[in-house]
């Protein structure tokens, strides 16, 4: 096990890898109860298609965010009622390229990783129990279509992106979940669920060989086929969509105005990339920013406004989402301060200020196990160590923030996604 | 440990003093008694304090300090707890010894919330007008908001039928008319009485030492000319009657809700084995959650929420509308198995192992601090963590049976869609 100092963040990582290929890292948190572990896999709801061992493999829509779910079950056995039993509470999410599975607990933290091990590296399906499934999904899927900020975001990144496969949603739609069978699920879950592929992350005040020596009892069960997932995505950089409009029972307009930006590099590189397009949304609508100022100042924003950059495989887009009786003034505006700055650049110590909140806002979430053990998952799997980020944050320089929004925020990079109050409001 | 020491009458600091984090965290907090015709106001107030001051007269000044101070977050906090409601600011800092200045960060911290909330920028002895009707319309909207989200919006709309005598029933974000009628004279008014006569609670969690954050917050109101007003006691819920409404919306899924009430006055004792009860009937892996979504599937999301204060437990699902009627009985049909004590062993033991859980974890985050025992020392219901986890322990299935059959199904609303 590599023993990782992080001196200027006080933390510490082990990090090692095992014979079957399974990364871990275990993150000693001295003097909390809470202990939490994530086991992660780099396949999300865009690696529904692949292939495995010499074969193509195309599997519905939806199919990630099902198995999340059906791994759940083991034969005889309610894997929720034991880690309750225990203590803990276990839970886990899909999204676009990745799933997780985590739990935290205070007390009989070995039996409840042993658990999840368990639980995510011995599939079990039936006819049944994926039946009884899509009824449960069924209805996380109206639940979602009820809710506007699910809808903005899926018709933006229909009307930003011609193929890629963010423009399905994650749950897929009653229609694709119908066509998920047992065999289906054991397929995915062969190819996703491949050591190689995964990440242990754990925070807890045991012992760091302990937590090694569990995952290898428990992983050792792991296939590891040869798979390859499509994914080549991209894309122009122009947005076929400029406006997409839909209606739904809110009461103010809601709207997401999103500018497509090119893929990150993966590993340090890619970090370097993705903080400068932070510091770009920052300067341009970050709540310190002018413009920020000016559109609340005016009441064409209010405080549900917020942004920031959104990123996975081949797809990065600079976003912001909020409530406005005007979105077309503010999505004008946005273009017309990226306009001004990449013409006069970012003053040097207002770039200095925004670095140095965007850097204590990241190290202030280090106190949150879960942010923790996701941003390491996250990061892991663009080829990146998280704790490493102050010095990327350092290097970053103004001219490429500039740089970046002269490239980014133009008319034909743009789309405004808007959901308006039904008009016969009942 | 929380320490807590009485600042001046009526004015109560409780301080954490804690290492482990790199975050610390104060909160100021006036408590009022809620009333319809006050809420709107306290709802307002702390966003209007957050648009200027006499040395940072407008947003972009104080942003700036706020980026000046590490990423500083200063947020408005209006909480309702019982019969109270809460009105003040919320302030998340990075600890000292993250920080080029070391010791003595904290206190630019404190003079920077003094800034804040004892120098409001004003206009002809008001609030500024600018301020407070571009804040009114922020409100206004948040509230109008609350539909967006169906589940809240359900849940606030049962509230408000079975609370209709009782404060139950009061927004804590205040009625729209009384946001509407609101001028800066009134507001700037109001805020010098409450700052003068509310019991104000300040929390502070994070590196420094109780004397430091003492010296430092004593500081605050000095200048206030208090005249303290004895806050009334909790009182228990006001029966304006049962009631049954269905609403109608466009929207994919129905939701429903259902509030059940104690019989008699909840009292402190009946607390601890009320969470119980919740969490063995609506907890993560509770009666709701085995029976009716994974054993039926007729849901994804059922769970319920007891508030101490009023004796009041509110299930909550969302279904196909044409299920409806099966998950409300359903929800019933599991309130009788309790009342007739058929709870396992297992269901009892899950529901106190994730009690306890959350009960350890409270003192893992700065936030969760001063949640539980922020809240807790209002609510009247302040028990000490480990004197909760007794409790629990101590609940048996006989106890929990006996509560179910004190709880009445109150009232039902359910939001439905167009067919």
């Amino acid at each position: 096990m590599e023993k990782r100092e992080y001196p200027r963040l006080n933390e510490t990582v082990y990090w090692d890898k095992l014979p079957n290929g399974l990364t871990l890292a275990i993150v000693p948190k001295k003097g909390f109860s809470r202990k939490t572990a994530y086991f992660a896999t780099g396949m999300g709801a865009v690696h529904r298609r692949f292939r495995m061992d010499g074969k193509d493999y195309e599997a519905p829509m939806g199919v990630a965010h099902f198995l999340e779910h059906k791994l759940f079950d083991m034969p005889e056995r309610d894997i929720s009622g034991e880690f309750a039993a225990l203590g803990a509470s276990v839970n886990a999410f899909t999204s676009y390229d990745m799933t997780a599975y985590y739990f935290s607990a205070t007390e009989h933290f070995e039996k409840c990783l042993q658990l999840l091990l368990e639980m995510v590296t011995k599939p079990y399906f039936t006819d049944e129990t994926v039946q009884k499934e899509q009824g449960i999904i069924g209805q996380e899927i109206d639940m979602n279509l009820d809710s506007p900020e699910t809808r903005i975001f899926e018709n933006l990144s229909k009307a930003m992106y011609e193929k890629h496969p963010v423009r399905e949603p994650i749950l897929g739609t009653k229609q694709t979940i119908a066509c998920i069978t047992p065999q289906v699920l054991y397929d995915c879950h062969r190819a996703g669920y491949n050591p190689q592929n995964m990440l242990l992350c754990v925070v807890t005040d045991t012992d760091p060989e302990q937590v090694r020596q569990l995952a290898q009892t428990y992983t050792a069960c792991m296939e590891q086929p040869r798979v390859e997932f499509e994914s080549c995505w991209q894309e122009e950089m122009t947005c076929p969509t400029p406006v997409i409009r839909d209606r739904m029972e809110v009461a103010r307009p809601i709207f997401q105005v999103a500018f497509k930006c090119e893929p990150f590099h993966t590993g340090a590189q890619g970090v370097y990339e993705e903080f400068v397009g932070e510091l770009a949304a920052e300067a341009l609508f970050g709540e310190s920013s002018p413009l920020y100022l000016k559109l609340y100042e005016e009441g064409l924003i209010d405080p549900s406004f917020g942004g920031g950059l959104d990123s996975l495989q081949d797809y990065v887009t600079l976003n912001a989402i909020g409530d406005s009786d005007d979105p077309f003034a503010v999505r004008d505006a946005i273009l017309q301060e990226g306009a001004r700055i990449a013409a006069q650049g970012i003053g040097e110590e207002d770039f200095l200020r925004m670095k140095r909140s965007a850097l204590g806002s990241r190290i202030r979430a280090l106190d949150q196990f879960d942010s923790v053990c996701f941003r390491l998952c996250a990061y892991y799997f663009t080829g990146f160590d998280y704790f490493a980020f102050p010095e990327i944050y350092e290097q970053v320089r103004s001219e490429d923030v500039q740089a970046f929004i002269a490239r980014v925020v133009t008319p034909e990079r743009c789309s405004l996604s808007l959901i308006e109050p039904k008009e016969d409001r009942v | 440990m929380i320490q807590t020491t009485q600042v001046q009458e009526g004015i109560t600091l409780h301080c954490c003093t804690d290492t482990r984090f790199k975050t610390g965290c104060l909160t100021v907090q006036l408590v009022r008694p809620i009333t319809v015709g006050e809420a709107a106001m306290n709802a307002l107030l702390p966003a209007v304090l957050l648009r200027g001051s006499a040395r940072y007269p407008d947003l972009r000044s104080i942003t700036l300090r706020l980026d000046d101070l590490y990423g500083t977050t200063v947020g408005t906090q209006v909480r309702k707890i019982g019969d109270y409601q809460t009105t003040g600011l919320y302030c998340g800092f990075i600890d000292d010894r993250y920080t080029v200045e070391g010791a003595g960060f904290f206190s630019s911290v404190i003079d920077f919330l003094r800034e804040l909330m004892l120098r409001p920028r004003t206009e002809d002895g008001a609030f500024c007008r600018e301020f407070v009707e571009s804040e009114k319309k922020n409100l206004l909207s948040a509230i109008e908001a609350q539909r967006n989200d169906k589940r809240i919006y359900a849940a606030d709309q049962l509230m408000k039928y079975m609370g209709k005598a009782d404060t139950l029933g009061i927004s804590r974000m205040g009625e729209p008319e009384k946001v509407a009628q609101i001028t800066p004279q009134a507001l700037y008014e109001h805020y010098q009485r409450i700052l003068r006569e509310s019991k104000i609670e300040l929390f502070y969690v994070g590196g420094c030492q109780p004397e430091t954050v003492f010296r430092l917050v004593k500081s605050l109101f000095q200048d206030v000319n208090r005249c303290y007003v004895n806050l009334p006691a909790q009182t228990p819920f006001c029966d304006g009657g049962k009631t049954r409404n269905i609403q109608q919306m466009d929207v994919t899924q129905a939701k429903l809700q259902m509030g059940f009430l104690l019989d008699t006055a909840a009292d402190n004792g009946d607390f601890v084995p009320m969470q119980v009860l919740n969490n063995v009937l609506g907890g993560m892996t509770g009666k709701l959650f085995m029976n009716i979504r994974e054993k039926q599937s007729l849901c994804y999301d059922i769970g319920s929420v007891y508030q101490g204060c009023k004796g009041v437990l509110a299930v909550s699902a969302g279904m196909d509308c044409a299920d409806a009627e099966k998950v409300e009985q359903g929800v019933l049909g599991e309130i009788e198995d309790c009342c007739r004590g058929e709870i396992t062993p297992e269901e009892l033991e899950s529901a106190k192992q994730t009690l306890y859980s959350s009960l350890r974890t409270v003192h893992d985050s700065p936030g969760g601090i001063e949640n539980y025992y922020g809240t807790g020392a209002l609510s009247g219901l302040s028990l000490s963590i480990e004197e909760y986890i007794r409790r629990v322990r101590e609940t048996t299935v006989e106890q929990i049976s006996d509560l179910a059959k004190r709880l009445q199904l109150h009232s039902v609303f359910i939001l439905k869609g167009v067919q």
